[in-house]
């Protein structure tokens, strides 16, 4: 033991030595020396957005390279971590969700990029990535939460499908309308589907509720939102909780199947949809979008603007990258921005950070997008708040939150009960640290 | 230099000539453990005392994060939980080991086969188990409640569902899962009970409860105690069942400890605070098995 111990030090100083010289080292810089940027991504071979993106900026950069690292999908964040740790990192590298900026932000681990947001005042997710005015990432996607409806079943069900004036209250009538007329018909669909993500609930209260703050730990803006969700599990007008999670419902299959006939999800099921009905995995039916149901009557209507949340996705530079690299980076960022970079992102499905006339028309010219008016609305005008602000406290709340989710859904604590004790949960066990 | 190492005795080059080779024998293996064992375990015992948010800053906070543990509600749902866990797990687990152990200890037809099976649960993928039985325990369409209503259970459990009955329902898995290993150790030490022990209690007139009480069970101690001890460790360090099972829910009905490590450290990136749960983990497991093997040996003598 004691004879290895210096040669066990000496190996690892070697090796952090070896992993230091990794790092940047400044290098001199003309704009148009050929340069190779890495860009991290997931799924590569069923993920196209990051080659778009690449070879998109390649055509008007012609010097820059854009070389793409795969990362697992769900372990994204953990092995970014690790990397960016071990300074083996990317150069560029995404956010997938708002949770873990802070922690990247605060760790040092992503380059000041204002100066590449400068051009961008359209983009309006820009913001989300500001800390003490600087700008530390650039969004390149920007979901929103809508409705995605069946109009097949709508039609077997003899009700009324969604006009863009539905408030909750209509849109849980409706779902339970669905469920006893799709019964009538034969049909085993339910009316809804609202699956296991604390978002389908969490994030809709907060964005919509008026004077709601995830971080002032009053968490009292939800209670309306679960009453409804509790109340249409019990009648029957969507999959419980329970079995959704005990069979392993995706929601995927739940509405591209047709055994719901309406489904809260985030714009990106668009793409997954559009590709699943190719494949199989869907069924082929005339569906639609409607923006999500409204807090109150204020912001329903075609006139108005409906209020919906989501994350931006967007990408940050590492700053270990030299200095000719993070030059690159920052033209990279700017692009992906872009409305040209919208264009392309559009023409494969996603919805970009800046939705643009142009941007909206790429997206409906897509073989097996719905063409009525609504939907194009839905997808084009409504205000979006973030699901996670950014603060060292949200982790934190939204994990004690999730655990709340489930206990309400699963019925397992009365709604007020459960409330208040996440209240008390965030005060004593996240805001206090 | 030649006159040096004659002048040198001859058993002083043979231990540094031993111990070379013992170390080179070892070193494959140990550097392999130094690396991802001892010098890890070595930095957290460190980074428990610090607020180490696993970029770089890591700042000395003495005994902050054991005074935060004290006053976490959470971190004291997460350790009776885990006792929850440990006291039913350990008793079921050894209790169905044995059992099974001596049904497939005879010369049956087949005996081969059915310790197979018993020991398939296993050596199957646990997420493969946990969707699988998840789909079991379903209270809808599951056919475990749909035997039960067959029974006459007007109200089956909830199971994964309800907050009272996700814990048993962990625990019957957990049971199911490890009965086969801790039944093939628990074989092996009953094939090395002489047969000579039973045939003489049978000529006293034993009965075979008496035979199981006063001949297997002294003959198994030492199996017994080994099942024990890395029963007791595997139940206090649960985690990937309940991952993939509950994900601790519903609320946090059955958030164990290496789980809520697990969030702090690697969802909230909290590395100080769960290096330090993560040494009270260690702490408990540790006490625990000093007793029981103090137990032992006061047992023994």
């Amino acid at each position: 033991m004691k004879r290895t111990m210096p040669a066990a030090i000496a190996a690892a100083t070697a090796l952090a030595l070896v992993l230091a010289g990794c790092g940047g080292e400044d290098e001199p810089t003309d704009p148009n020396a050929p340069v190779t940027i890495t860009l991290a991504g997931w799924s590569l071979s069923t993920t196209p957005e990051f080659k778009t993106l690449a070879d998109g900026f390649h055509a008007t950069h012609p010097n820059v390279t854009v070389e793409l690292k795969e990362y697992d999908t769900t372990n994204y964040d953990t092995q970014m971590t690790a990397d960016l740790a071990a300074g083996t990192a990317p150069d560029v590298y995404v956010m997938k969700n708002l949770k873990n900026f802070y922690t990247y932000q605060n760790g040092g681990q992503l380059l000041d990029v204002s100066s590449a947001t400068s051009g961008l005042s359209g983009v309006s997710s820009v913001a989300a990535y500001q800390v003490d005015g600087k700008a530390y990432a650039v969004p390149y996607r920007q979901d929103s939460w809508v409705l995605f409806y069946n109009k097949d079943l709508f039609a077997k069900a003899k009700v009324n499908p969604p006009d863009g004036s539905w408030t909750w209250d209509d849109y849980a009538t409706a779902a339970k309308a669905l469920t006893t007329g799709l019964k009538v018909a034969g049909a085993k669909a339910t009316g809804t589907y609202q699956h296991v993500f604390q978002s389908t609930v969490q994030g809709f209260a907060l964005a919509q509720t008026p004077d709601a703050d995830l971080l002032s730990g009053d968490f009292s803006y939800l209670k309306p939102y679960y009453q409804r969700s509790l109340d249409l599990q019990a009648a029957g007008a969507q999959p419980t909780f329970g079995t959704a999670n005990t069979n392993k419902l995706t929601y995927q299959a739940q509405f591209g199947k047709q055994q719901s006939a309406m489904l809260l999800m985030g714009t990106w099921y668009i793409a997954t949809l559009l590709k699943q009905r190719t494949t199989g995995d869907a069924d082929t039916f005339e569906w639609g979008i409607a923006p999500a149901p409204q807090f109150d009557k204020s912001t329903t209507g075609t006139s108005a603007t409906p209020v919906t949340f989501g994350d931006p996705t967007g990408l940050g530079i590492n700053p270990k990258a030299s200095k000719a690299k993070q030059d690159a980076a920052k033209q990279f960022l700017t692009y992906v921005a872009s409305e040209d970079a919208g264009k392309a992102l559009a023409g494969i499905g996603i919805t970009p950070a800046q939705v643009t006339d142009a941007v909206t028309q790429t997206l409906f010219g897509l073989q097996g997008v719905p063409q009525d008016d609504l939907s194009r609305f839905a997808y084009a005008k409504h205000t979006i708040k973030p699901e996670n602000p950014v603060s060292k406290h949200t982790a934190g709340l939204q994990n004690l939150l999730n655990e709340t989710h489930s206990a309400i859904l699963s019925d397992s604590t009365p709604l007020d009960k459960a409330i208040t004790d996440a209240q008390a949960r965030a005060k004593n066990e996240v805001l206090n640290q | 230099m030649a006159t040096m190492l004659r002048t040198r005795p001859r058993h002083r080059r043979l231990v540094v000539r031993n111990t070379v080779a013992g170390w080179t024998f070892i070193l494959p293996n140990f550097i392999g453990f130094a690396a991802l064992t001892l010098i890890p375990v070595v930095v957290l015992f460190y980074m428990a005392f610090t607020n180490w948010n696993v970029f770089g800053v890591a700042d000395w906070v003495g005994t902050a994060n054991f005074r935060r543990m004290w006053n976490d509600a959470s971190f004291w749902t997460a350790l009776r939980n885990t006792l929850y866990y440990t006291v039913f797990h350990i008793p079921l687990t050894m209790a169905a080991a044995l059992g099974l152990a001596l049904l497939l200890n005879r010369k049956l037809r087949g005996v081969a086969f059915f310790r197979t099976v018993a020991f398939f649960p296993y050596i199957t993928s646990i997420v493969a188990i946990a969707v699988v039985w998840n789909q079991l325990f379903s209270p809808e369409y599951g056919p475990v409640n749909a035997f039960l209503r067959g029974l006459g259970a007007d109200n089956p459990p909830g199971w994964t569902t309800s907050a009272d009955w996700s814990m048993p329902a962990v625990i019957i898995v957990g049971t199911w899962r490890y009965m086969g290993y801790y039944m093939l150790l628990f074989l092996a030490g009953l094939q090395t009970i002489p047969a000579q022990l039973y045939e003489a209690a049978q000529i006293d007139g034993a009965t075979p409860w008496q035979r199981f009480v006063n001949v297997t069970l002294p003959g198994l101690r030492h199996t017994t105690f080994f099942v024990t001890v890395m029963l007791t460790i595997e139940s206090f360090k649960v985690f990937d069942l309940i991952l993939v099972m509950t994900d601790g829910g519903p609320g946090q009905s059955t958030l164990v400890l290496s789980q809520y490590i697990y969030q702090k450290g690697f969802e909230e990136n909290q590395f100080g605070y769960a290096s330090a749960i993560s040494i009270v983990l260690f702490a408990i497991c540790f006490g625990i098995t000093v007793i029981q093997f103090m137990v032992n040996k006061r047992r023994n003598s």
